[in-house]
C-alpha cells in the first residue's frame, strides 16, 4: 500500500515536472506575456507595401491588450525592418526567433522576399503568419508552420481577374502583362486555371520589373486585339504600361492588380487623369480604401496614430491588410487554450475559418490549404472617384500535389 | 506575323529606339569622355544621372521653383559635384594609390553615397514622375507612334552631342581636354593645367548626365535605382568602342534599337538580354568596337 503511495507521488511529481519543462520550452510565453516577431518593409523603396500594414498589426494588437489580452497574457511584440529584401529579412526573422527568442512569426509584405525565411522557419518549427505577403511559394506546397495570404494569394490575384474581365465585361481574349520571375508564375498559373475555365484566350507578355521602356510588349499585346488588359505588375511598371496605352491610344478597359495600387494618389499624379478614363483597379477588401464598411479600421488608425494620420498619403493604401493577420494569430492563440504551445497554435490555424470583416473573402485554412483569403472586388477609378463594381470574384485555383 | 504588323513594329521599334538610345547615348558620352581622360570607367555615372533627377524634382515640384531656375541650378549641381569629386577624391586617391583599380573603387564609393542620399531624403521611396516640360501628345511619323516628348528627348540629346563635339574640335579647351586624353604628360608640357582639365571633364560629364536625367525623367518614372541605366549605357559605350566618342553616340543608339526590335520580333523576356548580346556580337565580330581604333597590345 505504501509503496503504490509513494509510486503514485512519484507519478503526480514527474508529470508536473515533465508538463513544467514542456511548458518551458516553448520561447517567449511567461505568465504574463507572449512574445511575437513582427516585421516588414519601414523604409527603402518598397516600404508603401507594409510600413503602415505593420502599424495596423501593431494597433490591432495593442488593442486585444486593452481588452485584457489572451487568456490573461498580454501581446508584447518586438518589429524589425525588412526592407522587403530577402537578405535583410531572413535577418530579421534569425533576430527575432535566436536573439528576442519569440514565440511565433507574423510578417512579411513582400511576396518574393519572404519565401527566403521558408527553410529557416520550417526546419526551426516557428509557427509564422505572413503580414500581406502572399508569397506563394513559401505556402505551397503547404507546411506545418507557415500560414499566409491574408490578403490574398498571387495564384488568386491573377485568377479573381480573369473572372471579373470574363463575367463582368465579357471579355474573349485578354491581354495579360506580368513579371517573368517567379511572382509572375505564380499570376499566371491562377489566371490560366480561370481562363480555361472561362473558354477566355489569354495573350501574354512577360516583362523585367526594371523595365524603362514599355513599347515593345505595349504594342504586342495591342497586336493580338484584347478586349481587356491585365496589368499584374509592381507600380512602377504598371505606371509606365498605364502612360504608354494612353500615349498610343488605347481605349478599352484597363485593369490593374491589387500589387499596383501601392498608392494610387501617385498613380493619377505619374500618369495623368486622362490615362484613367476606362480603369479598374482590383481589390482585395470588403469596400474601397477609406469605404463606409471599413470605417472603423481608419477610425483606429487616427486614434492610435494622430500624428501620421494628418500626413498626406496616410494612412497608405494597403494599410488594413494587417488587421486579418493579427486576427489569425489571435484568434489561434485563443483556440490554442490557457496553456499554449506552439504545435496547439499550428493546429488551431489548420481549422481556422473566419470572416475579417475587411477582406473580401474568408480567412480559411485546411489540411492542404495555406493561402487565407481567395477573393476580392473590382473598383472603377478614374483618378479622382471610386466606384465598387457588383459582385466579389475568387479564383478557381487550388493547390494539387505534383 | 502578317507583313504589315511587321512593317509597324519595325517603324515604331526604330522610332522608340531612337528615343530611349539617344538618352543612353548621352550616359555613355559621359562615360567615354571621363575614360579617355583618365582611364577610369566611372560606375557612379548611374547614380549621378539620378540624384540630378532628384534635384530638379525636389526644385521644381516640392519647392515650386521657376524651370528657368531649376534647370540651370540642377546643371550647375551636377556640374560641381563631378569636379568637386573628382578634385577632392579621386586626386587624393591618386596620391595616396597608384594602382587605378582605387580610383574605380572610389566611383563605386560615390554611387552608394549617391543612392544613400537620396534615400534618405525620402523622395526616392515612390516612384515619381518629373513633369514633362512639353506636351506629350502623340504625333505619327510613318506608321510609328511618338511624343512630342519624344522627339524634344530626341532633338535635345542631338543637340547636346553636337555642342559637345564642336567644343572638342574647335575651341582651345576641347584640344586641351583631346591633348590630355592622347598624352597627358605631353599635354602638360605645352602648357596645359591637369588638375582644372580634369575637373571640367568630370564637370562636364555630371551636366551631360543632368541633361539626360531631365530628358528621360517624364518618361520612366524616377526611382532611387533608375541609375541602373547605366548598363545600358555602358553596354553602348562597348558596342561603340570604349575610346570613341561617335562610337558612344552610335552605340546608345544601336542598343535603343536593339532593345525594342528584340522585344517586338523575339520576346519581351529578351528585352533585358538584348543589350548583352549585342555587346557579344560586337565583340566576336569587332572587339576593339564599332568605331574603336585598332588593337594594341601593352607590355606589362
Amino acid at each position: 500500500m505504501k509503496a503504490k503511495t509513494i509510486g503514485a507521488s512519484l507519478s503526480v511529481v514527474a508529470g508536473l515536472l515533465m508538463s513544467m519543462a514542456a511548458g518551458a520550452q516553448e520561447p517567449g510565453i511567461t505568465e504574463k506575456s507572449i512574445k511575437i516577431g513582427i516585421f516588414g518593409p519601414l523604409s527603402g523603396p518598397n516600404m508603401a507595401y507594409g510600413f503602415d500594414v505593420v502599424n495596423a498589426a501593431k494597433m490591432y494588437y495593442d488593442k486585444i491588450n486593452k481588452e485584457g489580452g489572451i487568456h490573461g497574457r498580454k501581446i508584447e511584440y518586438v518589429v524589425e525592418d525588412d526592407r522587403c529584401n530577402a537578405n535583410d529579412l531572413v535577418a530579421a526573422v534569425k533576430k527575432l526567433v535566436e536573439q528576442e527568442q519569440v514565440f511565433m512569426l507574423n510578417g512579411g509584405s513582400c511576396s518574393a522576399a519572404v519565401v527566403a525565411a521558408k527553410d529557416y522557419v520550417v526546419r526551426n518549427k516557428v509557427p509564422y503568419l505572413m503580414l500581406n505577403a502572399s508569397g506563394d511559394g513559401a505556402l505551397y506546397p503547404p507546411t506545418d508552420y507557415i500560414f499566409g495570404a491574408f490578403s490574398i494569394s498571387q495564384y488568386a490575384v491573377g485568377g479573381a481577374m480573369v473572372e471579373f474581365a470574363a463575367k463582368s465585361l465579357n471579355a474573349k481574349t485578354i491581354g495579360y502583362i506580368n513579371h517573368d520571375d517567379a511572382y509572375g508564375a505564380w499570376n499566371l498559373e491562377g489566371s490560366q486555371a480561370d481562363a480555361a475555365t472561362n473558354g477566355v484566350k489569354l495573350a501574354v507578355e512577360s516583362v523585367s520589373p526594371s523595365i524603362n521602356d514599355v513599347t515593345a510588349p505595349f504594342l504586342k499585346l495591342r497586336a493580338a486585339n484584347p478586349d481587356v488588359l491585365l496589368i499584374v505588375t509592381y507600380a512602377r511598371p504598371a505606371a509606365l504600361l498605364v502612360k504608354k496605352a494612353a500615349e498610343l491610344g488605347y481605349n478599352k478597359p484597363i485593369i490593374l492588380s491589387v500589387t499596383g495600387t501601392a498608392s494610387l494618389s501617385q498613380l493619377v499624379e505619374n500618369v495623368g487623369k486622362p490615362a484613367l478614363k476606362n480603369f479598374y483597379i482590383q481589390e482585395v477588401m470588403v469596400d474601397s480604401p477609406g469605404g463606409e464598411k471599413l470605417k472603423p479600421i481608419y477610425d483606429m488608425y487616427k486614434a492610435a496614430y494622430p500624428d501620421l494620420a494628418a500626413k498626406p498619403d496616410h494612412p497608405q493604401t494597403y494599410m488594413p491588410y494587417g488587421i486579418p493577420s493579427a486576427m489569425s494569430l489571435v484568434k489561434a492563440l485563443q483556440d490554442a487554450g490557457p496553456n499554449p504551445t506552439r504545435e496547439k497554435v499550428l493546429e488551431a490555424l489548420k481549422k481556422q475559418d473566419f470572416d475579417s470583416g475587411v477582406m473580401a473573402g474568408r480567412m480559411k485554412f485546411g489540411p492542404e490549404e495555406r493561402a487565407a483569403n481567395k477573393s476580392t472586388i473590382f473598383i472603377k477609378y478614374d483618378g479622382t472617384t471610386m466606384t465598387p463594381q457588383p459582385g466579389v470574384f475568387t479564383s478557381r485555383w487550388t493547390y494539387k500535389a505534383k | 506575323m502578317d507583313l504589315q504588323l511587321a512593317l509597324i513594329f519595325l517603324q515604331q521599334g526604330i522610332a522608340s529606339g531612337l528615343v530611349s538610345g539617344s538618352v543612353y547615348a548621352l550616359l555613355a558620352l559621359a562615360i567615354v569622355i571621363i575614360f579617355k581622360t583618365s582611364e577610369v570607367p566611372n560606375f557612379a555615372q548611374g547614380e549621378v544621372f539620378m540624384a540630378a533627377g532628384y534635384i530638379a524634382l525636389y526644385l521644381f515640384v516640392f519647392q515650386q521653383m521657376p524651370i528657368w531656375v531649376v534647370l540651370p541650378a540642377t546643371l550647375v549641381a551636377a556640374f560641381l559635384a563631378m569636379a568637386l569629386f573628382r578634385r577632392i577624391v579621386l586626386d587624393q586617391v591618386a596620391k595616396s594609390a597608384k594602382d587605378l583599380v582605387y580610383l574605380v573603387i572610389a566611383t563605386l564609393g560615390l554611387s552608394y553615397v549617391l543612392k544613400g542620399l537620396v534615400r534618405r531624403t525620402g523622395f526616392g521611396d515612390t516612384p515619381r514622375s518629373f513633369p514633362a516640360l512639353v506636351p506629350t501628345d502623340s504625333v505619327m511619323i510613318g506608321q510609328a507612334s511618338v511624343t512630342v516628348l519624344d522627339l524634344t528627348i530626341l532633338g535635345t540629346a542631338l543637340a547636346v552631342m553636337a555642342a559637345f563635339f564642336w567644343m572638342f574640335n574647335y575651341t582651345k579647351i576641347g584640344r586641351a581636354m583631346r591633348a590630355v586624353g592622347m598624352n597627358p604628360k605631353a599635354a602638360q608640357l605645352v602648357g596645359v593645367d591637369l588638375g582644372r582639365c580634369h575637373m571640367l571633364i568630370w564637370g562636364l560629364s555630371g551636366v551631360i548626365s543632368a541633361i539626360a536625367a531631365l530628358l528621360i525623367s517624364p518618361k520612366i518614372l524616377m526611382t532611387a535605382d533608375m541609375g541602373s541605366i547605366v548598363m545600358l549605357a555602358f553596354a553602348a559605350a562597348i558596342v561603340g568602342g570604349f575610346s570613341s566618342l561617335p562610337g558612344a553616340v552610335v552605340g546608345g543608339f544601336v542598343i535603343g534599337i536593339v532593345e525594342n526590335l528584340v522585344g517586338l520580333f523575339i520576346s519581351s523576356r529578351a528585352i533585358v538580354l538584348a543589350p548583352f548580346l549585342a555587346i557579344l556580337l560586337v565583340l566576336v565580330i569587332r572587339p576593339q568596337g564599332l568605331f574603336g581604333g585598332k588593337l594594341t597590345i601593352k607590355k606589362v
